[in-house]
């Protein structure tokens, strides 16, 4: 069982409790306009450029390929390049490998922290990441940090594997879920009210994108929904004004439809008229 | 405080050579004896003085001791009546008492702390340290609280008398402005096992986080018991910026100093020098760091000489091994000749008060009165060197995708021709990245220089001294090394002292923490830490504080023996390069010491730069 992974990021302080390594597991059936992980999600490997320190020498380019009018480049391209700014965008690992890896960090893992698997979407590799979290079992915490976007039996099994979710809700109101990030939203509220129940400790979180996510109407509504299932807590991430940083990596622009320099609204007092504490992380 | 600069106009002091005031032959990067001079007060050590001349009969050092300990309280009788004209009573009161008696308040003993740092300047000895401040000032906190006085005037106190150790830097500092060596040691345990981190250690840091000055710079001495909750509210000081606190590990340190013949009772009250060198406290004229191993030029050297004879890697291994032999042969002969050019051979009569050993001996510091002789030798560029040779190991002995004379053809061409081998050559492992492939390599290396040169007697009467720093050699020694087989470009830096190499792409603070504890550190403990970069927004609550100090006790409990932690934001050290105008408070951490971003050479603003860019 081999999984796709595009990056592993040690000391990830904001993805669960304690000292964590974060696995980010590669490609999303999600596309959020402000989704500052690009690179991720696409499912296949590709070879990708820095642009910082680049000489403008053309060698990668002569080497490259002109497919969907974007350039992908060869394993030439990327040996030439006299600054070393090419790298494949992943790295393909077996659970085995990964969990070994994983594991030379468990003197620090093991003291309140532990693994959580990002993406992308990690639910899209469930079988692989369902190999990695039922290796890690009873070796470190266990964590997922979910879109929700997955078929009711891929969650309920992955979850059954997990001793921590964090399960983001972006916006309440199908259409616009569509509208920002392509897919709609039942199944993703079906898969939060079975966390709900479930027993397993969780997390919401939402993310704050300014008059997108952040208005009174979708606030007030996710304040009901957590309600509704009487959670008591929810985080919620101010948008990253460096979320179009990596788009250039992957030879695409950032273009959100929303104003990037607008400050986002917490609104926690939404949050506090439905007996909810709101932390901004 | 007093003791400053009065005349706001007066210039750098240049002597006929053109060299700043601090500059030139001189004895400093110590740790003074403090207690000493605040437990007797200059009148009884003046006595005893004159008593120990009476029975000698005849010493020009007790003389000259005698000499000027009288110059220095007459200069204090001046200052006395100066601030009794000027209406400063406390100050008048002060002096009216000490230096000649011992302190009869916390605050106539910052006063007295003062008065020794201004003195022992004007006497050309520059780094002069504040070493374990929290334990030889102690005593005055404690009677003060005794006697009724409130917590917050006291650090009231404290926080004027750091102040006051921030005016005149531009006199007093060494390679760039910031460095002055007034580093500071707080905490520690006794060799009864008692934890010494008390109240006034508690709130110098408390001081530190309100004032956040450059000086003192913090140094925390921690071991595998200390509370992780000392560790986070020291991680709040990490969050200022400042570039410290620096974390030393009792737990390494002690039996490190011990084996090189430190007696435990020095050991357990060890400090630190300006920077990061492990300097036991009063009664040592060590000169830590007299010279530098620099590892990417002993390993330059044995590539152009033995690569090509040597049919395995081991082989090799063994020739570079032979090569830092060598090099440690003619770093302490070079020794043999700073001292022969009278570098550290005059005489300091009043520095020799202050320092254990001198007055019992009848013997200036500069004849070897102290205890300790013992001369340091710093080791730079460890990362590159490793990362060189597991280069090579790969490159030409397993995967074979070169011969030695085609690497060294594309080393002396500083790679230009040769992109694709210099990419293949940094995408072998790295020191940093908790790889046993070159971690055990720097093992090697540190293994050899360290035997070898531990305990070599020097011409002083003391020994030398293995270390992991680099000082500002990461540019130095880096500028006289080619091109290396770890990919690096001629003349680029190195990591600073026992860090990556700055062009590694880090895994993490994790991985970097076990690359760099692997060695057993207690045979490799002159000093230099390891430095990591943490991007600021990780402090920006308290669960990040918490994890933050979880590091640090993961690196004590690993065997760390020096860390150093800094907060940083790439973004805004770029912003400050371009726009310094609106940056003025802008500090950051250089090598051992923190300072003001604006007032550093560019050079070394481009280092901090470079170094946070593939940051933890």
């Amino acid at each position: 069982m081999k999984g796709l992974v595009f990056s592993i990021e040690e000391f990830s302080v904001f993805d669960g409790p304690g000292v964590r390594t974060t696995v980010f597991l590669k490609g999303c059936p999600l596309h959020c306009e402000w989704c500052h992980n690009p690179e991720g999600q696409e499912t296949g490997n590709r070879i990708i450029r820095s642009r910082n320190g680049c000489l403008q020498c053309g060698r990668c380019e002569a080497e490259a390929a002109a497919e969907d009018g974007r350039l992908r480049y060869t394993a030439k391209s990327m040996a030439l390049c006299p600054n070393h700014l090419l790298r494949y965008c992943a790295r393909e690992y077996t659970a085995e490998e990964l969990v070994r890896k994983i594991a030379k960090n468990f003197h620090f893992l093991n003291k309140g922290g532990g693994v959580t698997f990002s993406g992308g979407e990690p639910l899209l590799q469930h079988e692989f990441l369902t190999a990695c979290l039922s290796l890690l079992e009873g070796k470190t915490h266990r964590a997922i940090q979910t879109s929700g976007f997955a078929a009711p039996e891929i969650f309920r099994n992955a979850l059954s594997h997990a001793d921590y979710m964090l399960f983001d809700l972006k916006l309440m109101d199908e259409t616009e879920h569509i509208r920002y990030t392509g897919v709609s939203n039942k199944a993703i509220l079906q898969n939060f009210a079975f966390l709900c129940q479930s027993g397993v400790p969780f997390v919401a979180r939402t993310p704050l994108i300014p008059h997108v996510t952040d208005t009174p109407e979708n606030l007030t509504a996710i304040a009901r929904a957590l309600s509704s299932h009487g959670i008591k807590a929810i985080e919620l991430l101010p948008y990253n004004k460096m979320a179009g940083a990596k788009y250039a990596l992957i030879e695409e622009t950032y273009a959100p439809s929303f104003d990037t320099s607008a400050e986002c609204s917490p609104r926690t007092e939404i949050f506090k008229s439905y007996g909810i504490a709101a932390r901004i992380v | 405080m007093g003791f400053n600069r009065t005349l706001r106009s007066v210039p750098f002091y240049r002597d006929s050579h053109g060299n700043k005031a601090s500059s030139g032959p001189k004895q400093g990067n110590l740790v003074p004896d403090y207690g000493f001079a605040l437990q007797n007060g200059f009148e009884t050590i003046l006595a005893d003085t004159r008593r120990m001349l009476a029975e000698t009969g005849e010493s020009p050092f007790y003389e000259s001791v005698i000499a000027v300990l009288e110059a220095a309280m007459d200069f204090a009788d001046r200052y006395r009546e100066e601030a009794r004209q000027k209406g400063n009573t406390k100050l008048y009161h002060a002096l009216c008492n000490i230096p000649r008696k011992k302190p009869a308040s916390f605050y106539e003993s910052c006063v007295f702390m003062k008065f020794l740092l201004f003195t022992l300047r004007c006497n050309r000895n520059t780094h002069i340290t504040l070493g374990r401040f929290d334990q030889y000032m102690y005593p005055f906190f404690e009677g003060d609280l005794k006697a009724g006085s409130s917590e917050e005037s006291l650090l009231e106190t404290l926080e004027e008398f750091f102040i006051s150790i921030n005016f005149d830097l531009d006199i007093y500092s060494g390679m760039q402005q910031g460095d002055s060596g007034q580093s500071m040691v707080l905490g520690g345990y006794s060799p009864s096992g008692e934890d010494m981190y008390n109240r006034l250690s508690e709130l110098c840091i408390q001081a530190s986080l309100e004032l956040s000055l450059i000086d003192p710079k913090i140094n925390l001495r921690a071991s595998s018991r200390t509370p992780v909750q000392r560790l986070e509210f020291a991680t709040t000081l990490t969050r200022q910026g400042l570039g410290f606190p620096q974390y030393c590990n009792d737990d390494i340190v002690i039996p490190g100093l011990t084996a090189l013949g430190y007696a435990p009772e020095d050991a357990y009250n060890y400090a630190v020098a300006a920077c990061w060198e492990y300097l036991v406290s009063g009664n040592a004229m060590d000169i830590p760091n007299l010279l530098t191993m620099n590892f990417p030029l002993v390993v330059e050297t044995a590539l152009r000489q033995e690569l090509c004879r040597c049919a395995s890697f081991d082989a090799f291994l063994d020739k570079v091994k032979e090569e830092i032999r060598r090099e440690c042969d003619r770093l302490m002969e070079a020794a043999k000749i700073r001292e022969k050019d009278g570098e550290f051979t005059q005489k300091s009569p009043y520095l020799s008060i202050f320092v254990g050993g001198c007055l019992a001996s009848d013997k200036d510091v500069a004849e070897g009165g102290a205890v300790y002789n013992n001369y340091g030798i710093h080791g730079a560029g460890i990362s590159t060197a490793a990362d060189s040779l597991a280069a090579v190991k790969k490159a030409v002995y397993e995967e074979q995708i070169c011969t030695g004379e085609e690497l060294l053809e594309a080393l002396s061409d500083n790679f230009e021709h040769h992109a694709e081998l210099r990419n293949r050559l940094l995408s072998y492992p790295k020191m940093g990245n908790n790889e046993d492939y070159v971690d055990s390599l720097a093992s090697e290396i540190m293994e050899a220089f360290s035997a070898y040169l531990n305990g070599k007697p020097n011409s002083a009467g003391g020994i030398f001294r293995a270390g992991t720093g680099s000082a500002m050699e990461y540019l130095f020694s880096a500028a006289r090394v080619g091109a290396t087989p770890d990919g690096r470009k001629a003349g680029q830096p190195y990591g600073s002292s026992f860090s990556p190499a700055i062009t590694t792409k880090l895994e993490g603070p994790l991985s970097c923490i076990q690359s760099f504890t692997k060695f057993d550190m207690r045979k490799i403990i002159n000093g230099g830490p390891l430095t990591m970069e943490i991007h600021d927004t990780v402090f920006r609550n308290e669960d990040g504080i918490r994890k933050v100090a979880q590091l640090v006790k993961g690196f004590i409990d690993l065997g760390g023996h020096q860390l150093q932690l800094n907060s940083i934001n790439r973004d805004r050290l770029l912003d400050a390069q371009k726009h310094p105008e609106d940056h003025p408070n802008l500090i950051v951490r250089v090598w051992g010491w923190s300072g003001y971003f604006n007032e550093l050479d560019k050079a070394y603003q481009d280092h901090i730069i470079q170094r946070t860019e593939f940051m933890c």
